[in-house]
């Protein structure tokens, strides 16, 4: 449902509102009442939770996009990347240090940085939980936390990866790298023919998400990420 | 790959009367035009893990294992994020750190808050 809003303009103009779900449901009221009932317990602050909602509001895949356009055109920012990731990121504006001092628990401040080449690729998984390098990502595809594709990929990562609609050669090796605790890892993917001369503003536009967990190919005209992840007991048959 | 956890699998009875209601967010979004694919709480939910982990008070790894177990059993067929909402709640009163009716009777609070505003 949509209002429609005349804020006393005098009729000059009127205002849409994005539609909104306009019903109070369990799940609303759940989140509220844990979260209450947990701060009244001494189990974290509220200052702490307002602290961590914000940074979870503010990070999200661009800064992924980001790093990974500026490596392609700068190759003394692709040698930092490669050899400090952390360091690198600062130059982008991405702190791992945040929002705490030292990193969250679940991003520890140890990056490192994946590249492909036409005969190697790369695909991240974490087959203990669901670490994910958020800092430059944001919050992981709920995909990504799944058991079905954190016990499949490592198994079959070919077929897993066809399902994302990603075939790659027999000639190209597919490395599955498994996060831990200690450790985050993010794709650099190879860069695309026919983006000779792009901006770096542009290449980032297609640098998806998807490409950057490594279960999607950067491609000129592709800006969004379509992610129709089976949940077939199987792997295709190829 | 899953690790066992010490979460108890069986049902609570107020998480249940919470799994039939149809009003998720996958279900209730496109019913209002709303295309987010998240519903508003999901962000404050990551919060709140994230301050449970660091106050030593659930351990990011231990709810994500216990996690996955009820992912894969109790609350099997509610889809993401309703589902995580579930567990953590469900791990929490497994772990004492919040009790049933405390939670029953603060749901009603919040509900009756919500609704007068």
């Amino acid at each position: 449902m949509s209002h429609t809003h005349n804020p006393g303009d005098g009729g000059a103009g009127e205002r849409h509102a994005a539609p909104m779900v306009e019903e109070i449901t369990d799940f609303e009221v759940l989140e509220i009442a844990v979260r209450e009932l947990a701060i009244e317990h001494g189990l974290f602050t509220a200052e702490d939770h307002r602290r961590f909602t914000e940074w979870a509001e503010s990070v999200g895949p661009a800064a992924g996009s980001r790093l990974v356009a500026k490596a392609w055109i700068d190759p003394a920012f692709k040698a930092r990347v490669m050899e400090d990731a952390v360091k690198a990121c600062k130059e982008i504006g991405i702190d791992w240090a945040e929002p705490t001092g030292f990193g969250t628990p679940s991003d520890y401040m140890n990056l490192r940085v994946l590249e492909d080449t036409p005969t190697l690729h790369h695909v991240i998984v974490c087959t203990l939980c669901s670490c994910y390098p958020r800092p430059l990502l944001g919050m992981s595809p709920e995909w990504y936390r799944t058991t079905n594709y954190r016990r499949r990929l490592v198994r079959w990562p070919r077929e897993v990866l066809a399902e994302f609609g990603l075939v790659l050669p027999p000639e190209v090796e597919i490395r599955v790298e498994d996060s831990n605790q200690k450790c985050r890892f993010m794709v650099l993917p190879v860069r695309p023919e026919g983006t000779e001369n792009w901006t770096e503003k542009r290449l980032a536009e297609i640098v998806t998400r998807d490409c950057m967990i490594g279960v999607a190919l950067p491609r000129p005209g592709r800006t969004a990420d379509v992610h129709p992840v089976q949940k077939a007991g199987r792997p295709v048959q190829r | 790959m899953s690790v066992k956890s010490d979460v108890d699998p069986g049902r609570i009875a107020l998480l249940e009367t919470m799994r039939n209601t149809e009003k998720t967010w996958d279900t209730l979004a496109p019913q209002y035009g709303v295309t987010n694919p998240d519903p508003p709480w999901k962000t404050s939910l990551v919060a709140m893990c994230d301050c449970l982990d660091v106050s030593g008070a659930l351990p990011g790894l231990e709810r994500r294992h216990a996690e996955d177990e009820l992912a894969d059993s109790v609350y099997r067929d509610v889809p993401a994020p309703e589902r995580q909402l579930l567990a953590l709640a469900h791990i929490m009163l497994g772990r004492g750190l919040i009790s049933e009716d405390d939670l029953a009777s603060r749901m009603r609070a919040v509900r009756s808050r919500l609704e007068t505003a």
